[in-house]
């Protein structure tokens, strides 16, 4: 017998304390200690196997060696991995509800900036889309589809940090590289546990800590470029002429250009807005560790990212702070914390998404005839458009050009830019929580914790003087400086026993609450006149009369929520599994009549492959079959006193000389003391399994049906009334299937990896109120259209509504033709070249009663997939996602301004020498309505493929990096948003936001290369 | 536990803590006021839908498209869709008086306070409320009567009632309100609340709609007393036409029924609809306006919205109300005066009785947006010329001597014009002069029947746009129907 020593590490370097080390076909066991080190006797031509939770186990033939160190890489789909659940872990293989998880293994070194990035196209189940490329930009994220009807806060997840609830809107404070593991509870029988915000689905974040052992000292930085990954074709200025000329001379009048060749190429306005060069920047240093008693994680993390977009005013940094510890004063007490700082400076373009103007719109919309920069205005064609002293002007003192075709919002990018400078908003968080732990006795464990959330946050911004054109000018500078604080708390003490009995495994968990959040208070002061003219001058040391400051302020009004809570979990040899869970939540945003609700859960799984009857095969290894149903609840979108009647002030009129107002007070909306949560029933019915040794299969069916959706629905003016009534209105079903497939393979040096998920989705509104067939999406107003999307009963939520589009019509006798049932022509004042629409209800006219659901801006599918590729030192990460079957509304042009610029498309347009079918003629005014009404010219496939992100690392071998004192190195190239697959022609098919497939100009996400590096001490 | 739901409501108040104490029932009161002077963030008003609807006035703006609303009244382009626009702005100005007069008349009772103060707020929310559903009833025809707040049970279950019932109750508030109101209000304090000589000036106007122009002759007749006098209610015709437009002199003796404005509540861009201000000022004050001289008129660079038309220009080009009616930039431009922005529609003439100046602008805040220059619902002109038209059409004598014949002349005579005969075109002539951009003519070519052929140039369709159609949000889920007139059933 020989004894072999060695030392056990995982793929980054990590020791791993704790594996077990058997020497097979003996009895003998080793346990790595807190170096990771073992030794463990062995008889000759023995082999080892090395064994850890949550990672691959790895069997070594010892052969002559005595020394055995052994790289352990962690599994992806483990059924031994040990997953967070609402207050607690459960061991994955006895879990009965559906939760997906994302490991920091799979985001390790990704080019991350929000957490929501994190579950982009990683789990099953969740559709994400970024709201913006903007740096810094939130993402919208809905578990399982849309529940409530109205586009506010009711569709968004509840994240809970470390035990901490953190609203939606400053989850953004949480840095990426300090992530642990994030667990989605996407069905209601894992979610009832968090009971009155879990209707949305749960989202569980929980950060890094300190192992026992050594001092882990880590960095990982990568510094990029980026640059846009498309651009629009526009028409050139000789285009654009040509084609007003012609829509000009098709209404009848004079051509207002000359000669459009004399404008030659013109202005790209696109080129002056967009950088190829911006650049990005990830920096992270953390230090862990433990003695007996304590351990520590803290982290830095710097992160600092310009846009591509109006780079001098788009840009996000962020500074992360982070201290994770416990102490063990006594043997059966653990004291600890969690504490997250971030620091965070955002500059903004402005509009993203809008049709009223911002740089994005003005590029899109401005003509290109205007010149960037004039050098001497009597020389332009239109000195008296110039006639302002407040026009802009360029560091050289040439005057920004001013369109003399294109006004109202839109304004020369590079004069906007100019005069937002500087201007900035920022904000400081504090999510942390400090919490006691005691287990007096074996199985039970007492837990109180206190977490709060204390966000500071502001703006800062100087207006100077300007002149962008007559419809947008300042004559007064002006500095505003807005300051928020907002706190928020919760207080938890739970109580938990488990207890095994033979094969009999029982836990309960007793638990209280005590939530509150929104106590914000705003203040907001302007000082005009201010002396500055640009920002870095500008500040409130400069007095202006008192005549020229204004103050303002608000303050937020309290939401509690007080909770019960309790669990129970039992299993028999970890084969049959029951578990069911109640809560019980009171919200001050209901009245007396339904101050509480009751919110119960139940699932419970059966592990076949665990039956003494299920064949060994290398089929089928692991089979475990899953089911619930539970109860949520939703309080959120109505906000505070809802349920009452409250009068407002600020109705105000003026009487006598005195030239002051006189306050008018008057109902804000009727009372509804019947006002009840929101519940979502989910159903949800599963398996898991594992095949062929390699495969792990994740399959769940489900059906989430959300009564008494909470809302303010738009109401007909002739109430009266000065705000809408927060009602329990409808009913909306979702129904999906979610699949995850895992493929993990290590072939002597090659290792392979491949994680992939599907999530397919359909909604359903099934009711909203008696006799009210629709509800139109009140964010889904485009220009002149009004709102284009809208949830009818029996359809989809916020379904694309609008004129069925038939062709274009080629000839005069085909208009005469196209007739009533009267036989009169039903669009009688259409020429060759303008939209046939079609007549739907049978009457003679075409008019608003003949729309339609023509598209639908939710995808039927979604997914994604990572593969990991290594060999030797070499390894390849490539990731990426992808909708599928959704429709996305492109509304890059103002419609409303005739001179706008157009995409080169409307070359294709009809005209008597190319009778097109799909682009109809143009035409000024548009008296057809071609472009004016909705139809679908205006809808475009949204479906879409993107590589996430490729990388390629090569880790330094040991050998040479020892040398150093590095304990790991790592170098490797990655892009981010390398490829998108899409037919779609605006800037991006990903639209987030509360819009839903509506793209007014979105800020497209960038694409980059990038450089980094991993350290390991 | 439940004490731990019970949060400090901040700002809120109950409605079934309010409408107790003689202040809450006077700021409630106040709430209905508040819609007299509605204009919205769009900038919509009554007076600037109904200016660009009718044939003195271009929408004007920047160029075809600013201010989208105004423009499409102007062509007749709009339809029931849109979500904003004139046609929902008027019907949700109109609704929302009328609801808050509701909420004030349903909770009055319960307010323990000095029975005669009582009884006139009741009354002054009665006479707004048929104001309000004259409104409605001239824009829509085919509108909901509604008397009290509507319970949310209810609330899609309103249907539509004639317009003759929709009359018979506006008749009914004026006259119910007469008696408790004030003949005379204190200028300096209560300027702007209703009394009777509004009840009385309204009431004939409502008659002369039903064309009942006997009723109509007698109601305006308390109002106007002795053409030239003073009335019972102390009105009397202003000396100097152009004195009429100034806020100095807010609630003069030709003043009736005001819109009230000032310059101090600091309406910003974030607020536009809630400002005090009158947006009209800015919105038809010349654009990029810059004086060349000294003693250059003090205009407020505008926005060169509701241009007058060449044809409008024409008319009035020799009458003594020239100029306090019209801002003649062309001239002044011609002269070397001043210069100024050509912009959309621009033909020199813009509306001087409401063109902000630095005279009139506020002392701080957003300028633009804070002139505290009032405007007038009923003056005595209109009245004057309202009563003599109702007496021509209930075929009494209108020949020299004859108090229609005064009434009309004296409108004249106060601007120094030679007496003419008393005839419907005179008259017509003489109300499109006196009252020009203040909102009346397009409600006047509607009533005589005259819309059709005047308007018809802009767009406007016989028998279709005498009345705008009901807002599709209105239709949307309930049991209101669109009117025939736009293709509807009502």
């Amino acid at each position: 017998q020989t004894i072999i020593r060695g030392k056990v590490t995982d793929n980054n370097g990590q020791i791993l304390p704790g594996v077990t080390v058997k020497a097979n076909g003996t009895p003998a066991t080793a346990v790595t200690d807190v170096k990771g080190m073992y030794s463990i006797k062995v008889p000759p031509n023995a082999s080892l196997t090395f064994s850890f939770i949550g990672y691959a186990t790895q069997n070594v033939p010892v052969g002559s060696q005595d020394i055995i160190n052994v790289t352990l890489s962690i599994t992806q789909n483990d059924l031994n991995e040990v997953v967070v659940v609402g207050y607690g872990t459960q061991k994955k293989s006895v879990v009965t509800g559906s939760i997906s998880s994302v490991s920091a293994a799979q985001l390790e070194n990704m080019p991350i900036n929000r957490v929501e990035q994190a579950l982009e196209g990683r789990v099953s189940g969740v559709t994400i889309a970024q709201s913006s490329g903007s740096p810094g930009a939130s993402s919208t994220i809905r578990i399982r589809g849309y529940t409530s009807f109205s586009n506010n806060a009711n569709n968004d997840p509840l994240w809970v940090v470390d035990g901490v609830i953190v609203d939606n809107g400053g989850i953004g404070y949480l840095n990426e590289a300090d992530i642990s593991s994030i667990e989605v509870l996407k069905d209601a029988a894992s979610a009832a546990i968090y009971g009155t915000r879990a209707a949305n689905g749960v989202i569980l974040v929980t950060t890094k800590k300190g192992r026992t052992g050594r001092l882990d000292i880590n960095y990982n930085g990568f510094f990029g470029l980026q640059s846009p990954a498309h651009k629009l074709n526009m028409l050139n200025a000789t285009q654009y002429a040509t084609i007003r000329n012609e829509s000009a001379t098709n209404a009848g009048l004079a051509a207002p250009f000359g000669n459009p060749a004399s404008y030659g190429v013109g202005t790209d306005w696109q080129s002056q807005i967009f950088s190829n060069n911006a650049t990005r920047q990830t920096h992270q240093l953390s230090f862990s560790g433990g003695g007996d008693k304590s351990t520590f994680f803290t982290s830095f993390g710097y992160l600092d990212q310009n846009g591509i977009v109006a780079k001098p005013i788009s840009n996000y940094k962020r500074i992360n702070f982070r201290l994770n510890s416990t102490y063990m004063p006594a043997k059966f007490v653990t004291i600890g914390e969690n504490l997250g700082y971030d620091y965070a400076k955002t500059q903004s373009i402005g509009n993203t998404n809008s049709e009223f103007g911002g740089p994005l719109s003005d590029a899109v919309n401005l003509d290109p005839i205007t010149p960037t920069t004039v050098s001497d205005i009597s020389k332009t064609p239109f000195p008296s458009d110039y006639n302002s002293q407040y026009i802009v002007r360029d560091p050289n003192g040439n005057a920004y050009g001013i369109s003399h075709y294109v006004g109202q919002e839109m304004s020369n990018p590079l004069a906007y830019i100019q005069t937002h400078l500087g201007n900035y908003n920022w904000e400081h968080n504090i999510v942390a929580n400090a919490y006691v732990e005691a287990d007096p006795i074996k199985g039970l464990k007492i837990r109180s914790s206190l977490g709060t959330k204390v966000a500071f946050y502001g703006n800062e911004t100087f207006t100077p003087t300007y002149y962008y054109n007559p419809s947008a000018s300042n004559t007064r500078p002006s500095f505003n400086r807005q300051m928020n604080t907002g706190l928020a708390y919760n207080f938890e003490n739970t109580l938990s026993y488990g207890k095994n009995i033979g094969k009999h495994n029982f836990n309960i968990l007793l638990g209280q609450g005590n939530y509150m959040d929104n106590d914000t208070r705003n203040t907001n002061v302007t000082f005009y006149n201010v002396i500055a003219t640009n920002f870095n001058q500008a500040n409130l040391n400069y007095k202006p009369v008192t005549a020229d400051r204004t103050a303002d302020g608000s303050d937020g009004t309290e939401h509690t929520i007080t909770s019960l809570f309790a669990r129970a979990t039992y299993n028999y040899d970890e084969k049959y599994l029951l578990t069911g869970s109640i809560r019980r939540d009171g919200s001050s945003r209901f009245g007396d009549n339904n101050k509480f609700g009751v919110f119960p859960g139940f699932s419970a799984g059966w592990v076949a492959s665990r039956e003494s009857f299920w064949p060994k095969n290398n089929v089928v290894n692991v089979l475990k079959f899953k089911g619930g149903y539970g109860v949520t609840g939703n309080d959120a979108g109505i906000g505070d006193f809802a349920f009452n009647a409250t009068v407002g002030g600020g109705r105000n009129y003026t009487f006598g000389t005195g030239d002051a107002s006189t306050i008018g007070w008057s109902p804000n909306a009727p009372s509804n003391p019947n006002l009840k949560w929101e519940q979502t029933q989910q159903t949800d019915f599963g398996f898991e399994a594992t095949l062929f040794n390699d495969f792990n299969l994740n399959v769940d069916l489900y059906r989430k049906k959300t009564v008494g959706v909470l809302q303010t629905p738009p109401l007909p003016g002739y109430l009266g009334y000065f705000s809408n009534i927060a009602q329990n209105y409808g009913t909306s079903q979702n129904e999906g299937v979610d699949i995850e497939l895992g493929y993990n393979k290590r072939l002597g040096d090659f290792r392979l990896g491949v994680i992939g998920n599907i999530s397919f989705l359909k909604n359903k509104i099934l009711y909203i109120a008696p006799g009210v067939q629709f509800v139109e999406n009140q964010a889904g107003n485009f220009q002149t259209m009004g709102n284009v999307s809208r949830s009818i009963v029996g359809g989809s939520f916020n379904a694309f509504y609008g004129y069925q589009m038939l062709g274009i019509f080629q000839s005069q006798a085909e208009i005469n033709s196209y007739v009533g049932p009267n036989g009169t022509p039903l669009q009688p004042n259409a020429k060759p070249g303008d939209v046939k629409f079609a007549n739907l209800n049978g009457d003679n006219v075409i008019d608003p009663n003949d729309r339609t659901v023509i598209g639908n801006p939710i995808p039927n599918f979604t997914y994604g997939a990572t593969l990991n590729l290594g060999y030797k030192a070499f390894d390849l990460v490539v990731f990426g996602n992808g909708v599928h079957g959704n429709q996305v509304f492109q509304g890059l042009r103002r419609l409303d301004i005739g001179n706008a610029n157009y995409q080169t498309s409307i070359l294709n347009r009809w005209t008597p020498s190319n009778p097109s079918n799909t682009m109809p003629r143009v035409v000024d005014t548009d008296p057809n309505r071609n472009y004016t009404n909705f139809s679908k010219l205006y809808l475009e496939s949204g479906s879409y493929f993107r590589f996430k992100t490729v990388q390629i690392g090569y880790t330094i071998p040991q050998s040479i990096s020892k040398k150093a004192g590095i304990n790991k190195l790592r170098v490797y190239v990655m892009s981010e948003n390398l490829a998108t697959i899409t037919k779609y022609d605006g800037y991006d098919p990903e639209i987030g936001g509360n819009v839903l497939g509506i793209d007014k100009g979105v800020y497209p996400q960038a694409r980059s290369f990038m450089l980094g590096v991993n350290v390991g001490f | 536990c439940k004490k731990y739901l019970e949060v400090n409501p901040e700002e809120r108040i109950l409605e079934t803590d309010y409408y107790k104490t003689p202040d809450q029932a006077f700021a409630s009161l106040v709430s209905v006021y508040d819609m007299v002077g509605n204009q919205s963030s769009g900038y919509l008003t009554k007076t600037d839908i109904m200016n660009v609807g009718c044939d003195d006035h271009f929408a004007g703006g920047a160029n075809s498209s600013d201010i989208g609303d105004l423009q499409a009244v102007a062509k007749y382009t709009f339809n029931q869709i849109s979500n904003a626009g004139a046609v929902t702005y008027l019907w949700n100005k109109g609704f929302t008086g009328a609801y808050r007069a509701n909420v004030f008349l349903k909770h009055i009772g319960d307010v323990q306070m000095d029975a005669a103060t009582k009884a006139r707020y009741i009354a002054e929310a009665k006479l707004l409320r048929a104001y309000f559903y004259f409104d409605l009833v001239r824009f829509y025809k085919n509108i909901p009567l509604l008397l009290d707040p509507v319970d949310p049970s209810q609330m899609f279950n309103v249907e539509q009632v004639s317009p003759d019932a929709v009359y018979a109750q506006i008749i009914t508030d004026l006259k119910a309100s007469i008696n408790d109101l004030p003949v005379t209000v204190p200028a300096a304090t209560q300027g702007g609340r209703v009394t009777q000589g509004v009840a009385h000036a309204l009431l004939g106007r409502v008659y002369m709609w039903q064309k009942n122009y006997a009723a109509a002759a007698t109601e305006l007749a308390l109002v106007n007393g002795t053409p030239g006098g003073t009335s019972q209610f102390g009105y009397k015709l202003v000396a100097n036409f152009a004195d009429l437009w100034s806020p100095k002199n807010k609630f003069n003796s030709e003043s009736i029924f005001e819109i009230v404005f000032n310059s101090t509540s600091n309406g910003t861009w974030s607020s536009v609809g809630g400002t005090e201000g009158n947006l009209e000022c800015i919105l038809v004050g010349p654009r990029s306006y810059s004086p060349k001289v000294a003693g250059a008129p003090d205009y407020v660079s505008g926005w060169s919205g509701q241009p007058f038309t060449d044809d409008f220009w024409n008319l009035i080009h020799k009458d003594p109300r020239n100029k306090p009616t019209v801002a003649n930039l062309d001239s002044l431009e011609t002269n070397g005066i001043v210069s100024y922005l050509h912009a959309y529609q621009n033909t020199g003439h813009f509306i001087e009785k409401f063109a902000g100046r630095t005279s009139t602008k506020a002392a701080n805040g957003q300028l633009e947006l804070n002139f505290p220059l009032d405007m007038y619902e009923i003056r005595l002109a209109d009245t004057y010329l309202l009563e003599a038209e109702a007496l021509l059409q209930s075929n009494q004598g209108v020949g020299p001597g004859t108090r229609a014949y005064q009434l009309f002349n004296a409108v004249r005579a106060r601007v120094g014009l030679a007496p003419i005969a008393v005839t419907l075109t005179n008259i017509k002539t003489e109300r499109r002069l006196e009252l020009a951009g203040e909102g009346q003519r397009w409600l006047d070519l509607v009533r005589w029947g005259d819309a059709g052929t005047v308007l018809a140039s802009k767009g406007f369709v016989a028998g279709k746009n005498e009345i705008f159609p009901i807002p599709q949000n209105e239709l949307n889920n309930t049991k209101l129907q669109q009117s025939k007139e736009w293709g509807g059933t009502k």
